[in-house]
């Protein structure tokens, strides 16, 4: 059973999910109020236009037929074309994505750097001043809203301070306040995650024996403990990375990120059907991918899952 | 004979907010080179915390509050984090009961029995690959070439607790404590583990401290036997005295238990064990004993040698001594 083939099968698998996904935004973006060939036209257009607009954007079709036409043309490799913008929704995607990668690895990259050590030393010492920062930063990232730590950030940074530009993305210091909010957000979760890992890793009885065949502490800690606390690690770094990836919608807003996030809103302000659709389409994939990788790093960290999994890819 | 442990008036207590558990309370034994001492007792009796502190591996809550740990000589229980670290595994080793929760699920079976090569021997464990094998093959393992490349859940729980039992001897150390190392296990299984334990004895030399509540697996190998009753020594003595002519009434009681016959009721002991954070007074054992008298519940009796075996009753010593 090769990896590739392994994947193959998962990607197959994912097809179902990826139809049944699309049906439902593609009635959910129908069912918003406002209607996209009134909004093209302008408010003083006179009905024949708009319904001439409705004709061309095949919006006058019942909706089944819109959503097989749809379904086809995204088999021909065909996403349609941006109301708004008047170029394929495709294009628009690939342009925004770079800011969102950027933006979504930085944040991870902030939030994996500080709350990994600190989840893990404060399971170690529960004690510690260590591990009181740590309950308190999970609980201030769990319960404060986005919105509300990004526009503290940009008061105190940009209108009072005047050290970092409050939006936009024209220097690589634009990211800064927009990528800390974000790793503020995740570090939450993560930290209480790794912290409760470790902990159940480090009480587990095949612990002891490492310690009573005389394995020093630190291998102890890596071989035995870390290893095994892993996989609760990676599946919340997963969804945390497939989320960001999806577009961080409120953080990029509120810095003008020009990420796919400002995308979706905008186009959703704009009912502009197509490029909303792919950009949902975009972000459901994005998910599945991430949990493809996911379920490979378990197979790859413990060798339950890796049986589990290929008996599964075989039958 | 040379002595290769000797336990002095040891104490270790639970400090947990529901007061003090007060789980060894007192005990002085020893164990000599190449004997199989028996540890028997209830749950809770403090039989595994014992284990526990003599091979080096209490953590808290537990404490040590009193007492001594005379390992070949020295007191383990003064020694650094370091000293200990090259002390276990290497000469006191410890094989655990429930041999699936004690085996790490994501490494091969091999790899987990050379890292004690490497943890002192020093270098890279996949030299030790080869004494491996051959640890595999003395503890019996079928096919151990490629049984050294399995994980734990593609073993069963005889195999895996071979497996624990081959990390245990691999230095062949003086001591080998084993809590109940069958208790997990099928009863055919059982039988040999306990034979192979007994083999390995024979061929390393090393002592074996074997716990189990199950007095009658002891009476069959072990050499001598310690009784313990709610953190303290009931008794102790050979086997064969305990089996024929056994003094402590708890050990009396345990024994008619044993003796199970057809049509007749199962002799259970009456009432249950006592809680050790608030301990009844005097003897420990007296609000179950049917000999008790006045004396029993107002003073602690002491260990009284009774030929060469020790007895902590009142029957046998003390100022209102018995028949002894």
């Amino acid at each position: 059973m090769s990896l590739a083939r392994y994947v193959g099968i998962r990607v197959a698998q994912a097809i179902p999910t990826l139809v049944g996904a699309m049906l439902v935004m593609f009635v959910l973006v129908r069912i918003l109020p406002g209607d996209p060939a009134r909004l093209i036209a302008g408010p003083e257009a006179l009905e024949q236009d708009v319904q001439r607009i409705r004709e061309q954007l095949g919006l006058n079709k019942p909706l089944y037929l819109q959503f097989v036409d749809y379904m086809s043309s995204i088999l021909r490799g065909d996403f349609g074309t941006s109301i708004k913008y008047r170029t394929p929704v495709i294009d628009e995607i690939m342009a925004r994505l770079p800011y969102t990668i950027t933006l979504a690895l930085a944040a991870e990259a902030i939030a994996v750097a500080i709350a990994l050590p600190l989840g893990i030393y404060s399971a170690i010492k529960p004690r510690s001043k260590a591990s009181y920062i740590a309950s308190v930063l999970s609980l201030v990232g769990a319960s404060t809203p986005i919105f509300w730590i990004g526009l503290i950030f940009i008061y105190v940074f940009a209108v009072s301070l005047r050290i970092l530009p409050s939006s936009g993305a024209d220097t690589p210091r634009h990211i800064i306040l927009p990528a800390v909010t974000l790793a503020l957000l995740l570090m939450g979760n993560l930290t209480r995650i790794t912290r409760a890992a470790v902990m159940e890793a480090l009480g587990s009885n095949h612990v002891l024996t490492a310690i009573s065949k005389g394995l020093g502490s630190r291998v102890i800690l890596v071989r035995h403990v870390l290893r095994n606390a892993m996989i609760p690690i990676i599946t919340i770094m997963g969804i945390q990375v497939g989320a960001l990836l999806g577009g961080a919608v409120i953080t990029e807003t509120v810095f003008a990120w020009p990420g796919i996030g400002s995308l979706l809103i905008d186009s959703l302000f704009y009912r502009d059907y197509p490029l909303a659709q792919g950009i949902i389409l975009f972000i459901v994939f994005v998910f599945i991918v991430i949990n493809i990788i996911t379920d490979i790093l378990y197979a790859y960290i413990d060798p339950r899952v890796r049986e589990v999994l290929w008996r599964a890819g075989r039958s | 004979m040379e002595k290769v442990l000797e336990v002095k008036n040891l104490r270790i207590y639970y400090e947990l907010p529901q007061g003090i558990v007060r789980a060894v309370d007192g005990v002085d034994f020893e164990v000599y080179k190449g004997e199989i001492l028996g540890i028997a007792g209830e749950s809770g009796s403090g039989k595994s915390t014992l284990a526990l502190a003599v091979a080096g591996l209490l953590r808290p809550p537990a404490k040590v509050v009193s007492g001594e740990v005379l390992f070949m000589g020295t007191n383990l229980l003064s020694l650094t984090e370091e000293e200990l670290r090259r002390i276990r595994g290497k000469r006191i080793s410890m094989i655990f009961q429930d041999p699936s929760t004690y085996l790490n699920p994501v490494y091969t079976s091999g790899f987990q029995v050379a890292e004690v090569y490497e943890a002192h021997r020093g270098g890279s464990w996949r030299r030790y690959v080869g004494d491996v094998v051959k640890l595999f093959r003395m503890v019996k393992i079928a096919d151990p070439e490629r049984r050294v490349n399995a994980y734990p859940h593609q073993m069963s729980g005889g195999m895996k607790q071979r497996v624990l039992i081959s990390m245990a001897i691999a230095e062949k150390p003086e001591l080998i404590i084993a809590d109940e190392p069958t208790s997990a296990l099928d009863v055919t299984i059982q039988a040999e583990i306990v034979e192979l334990l007994n083999e390995i004895r024979k061929e390393t030399g090393s002592a074996i401290i074997f716990i189990t509540h199950d007095l009658a697996l002891l009476l069959e190998i072990a050499d001598r036997i310690m009784i313990m009753y709610a953190g303290k020594i009931a008794e102790i003595g050979r086997a064969e005295e305990i089996a024929k002519d056994p003094l402590h009434p708890y050990t009396k009681a345990l024994l008619s238990s044993l003796q199970y016959e057809r049509k007749k009721r199962l002799q259970a002991i009456p009432g249950s064990i006592p809680s050790l954070i608030s301990p009844p007074p005097g003897c420990r054992f007296h609000p179950r004993c049917p000999l008790a008298f006045d004396i029993c519940s107002k003073k602690d009796p002491q260990l009284y040698r009774v030929g060469g075996r020790v007895v902590s009753c009142f029957l046998y010593g003390g100022d209102h001594g018995g028949s002894a």
